[in-house]
């Protein structure tokens, strides 16, 4: 039975501690021992029908919203997870549409340069010049000694959740952008690098490094952290004037900070796939 | 006993009219459930005391989920919305943990 005294006494003698202990100690609700106290007070007669009316209502009310939470989260949740598998399998047949595109190009590729070898002469200058250009253009295979580039978000693990679900920002999930990889690429570019691919990706005159969602874009194909960027260069150049950038100092600062992981490393071979490049189609040479 | 068939009607009410929830009441289902729960088990706790009262039933339930609804619905308009949800929960939780714990003595006088 609840005592209609023991709180206040509890609070009185806790201050506010006592409100808690009152919550844990005297769950019930003090309304039914003071009507009833009231009652035996006054003596008064209980009013069948009208409580048995006014128990059904309440029961029947308390009846059609527990249903109704009932159904809502289960109508809900099913077709939030239909939708969201629909997406994904989306997702997934047309990554495989654009794998087995890409595949298509590099055997049409490899026909083209077949095609090519035999008409053209054997080691002539106009050979050495495609494929200089090609090299250029990053629609080559190639390989030399280099650089890799490791740059990786460091995940972090004092990030408080915001409040509410869906508010959470870009910036607070990952410390890196598409800035961060275009900055090192362009560095690396400006050191004289003749070939760089950002995790396999080869990077030709018309790549976009870009950034949507919370995954950078190298010309629409989504990578993530760490981010490994190989460059072809002659080593010396390439490796003291990037080891000596604006960019290094920056992310070697980044990195002490702990915020990300930073390192680069002179590498004696390596192999950077061939690229593709979206053919030309208004520019025309004006000579 | 009438309360149970009334809860079952309700029950079957709900299944057959099959009401929507308009979008703007969603964040406040959770709440109102916990709201009607403890309601439910504060009325069988005084039943089993011989003191249940109509009145008392109805008037604890409504305002409960008025009041849990009002705290949520403040909350969300200054930013706490989700701790504040989260103390309605813990408060009403506690009190049906208490409440249930009263029924099992009464009714097992364990």
């Amino acid at each position: 039975m609840t005592q209609p005294s023991a709180p206040s006494r509890a609070t009185a003698a806790f201050g506010a501690q006592g409100l808690l202990l009152d919550l844990i100690n005297n769950p019930a609700d003090p309304g039914y021992a003071a009507v009833a106290a009231r009652r035996m007070k006054r003596d008064e007669p209980r009013q069948q029908v009208k409580d048995k009316v006014l128990t059904a209502v309440g029961a029947a009310l308390i009846g059609v919203l527990l249903v109704v939470a009932y159904l809502h989260t289960h109508r809900i949740a099913p077709a939030t997870s239909r939708t969201h598998d629909a997406l994904v399998s989306k997702v997934r047949s047309a990554q495989q549409d654009a794998r087995a595109l890409q595949q298509q190009i590099e055997t049409l590729q490899s026909q083209i340069s077949d095609v090519r070898d035999r008409i053209l002469p054997r080691a002539g200058q106009l050979l050495n010049e495609l494929q200089l250009m090609r090299i250029e253009a990053g629609t080559l295979a190639v390989f030399g000694s280099g650089v890799l580039v490791t740059l990786g978000a460091q995940t972090k693990s004092g990030v408080t959740p915001a409040p509410r679900a869906g508010s959470t920002s870009i910036a607070t999930t990952s410390t890196l952008t598409d800035r961060d990889v275009r900055s090192v690429v362009n560095e690396l570019w400006h050191d004289g690098a003749e070939a760089i691919s950002v995790n396999d990706i080869r990077l030709t005159p018309t790549s976009a490094i870009r950034f949507a969602g919370q995954a950078v874009l190298v010309d629409f194909q989504p990578v993530t952290s760490p981010y490994r960027i190989r460059a072809i260069g002659d080593p010396d150049v390439l490796v003291t004037n990037f080891a000596s950038s604006a960019v290094v100092s920056r992310y070697h600062t980044l990195a002490g900070l702990g915020d990300v992981q930073f390192s680069f490393a002179e590498q004696p071979r390596v192999d950077i796939k061939a690229g593709t490049v979206a053919a030309v189609h208004y520019a025309q040479a004006a000579s | 006993m009438i309360a149970v068939i009334a809860m079952a009607l309700g029950v079957v009410a709900g299944v057959v009219l099959h009401p929507t929830v308009p979008p703007e009441l969603e964040p406040y289902l959770p709440i109102a459930v916990v709201a009607a729960m403890d309601a439910v088990f504060g009325g069988l706790r005084a039943r089993l005391e011989h003191i249940f009262d109509a009145k008392v039933f109805v008037v604890s339930f409504v305002s409960n989920v008025f009041v849990a609804a009002m705290i949520v619905f403040f909350g969300d308009q200054l930013g706490v919305g989700g701790a504040l949800s989260t103390a309605v929960v813990v408060v009403l939780g506690i009190r049906i943990f208490g409440n249930a714990a009263a029924i099992r003595r009464q009714v097992f006088h364990a």
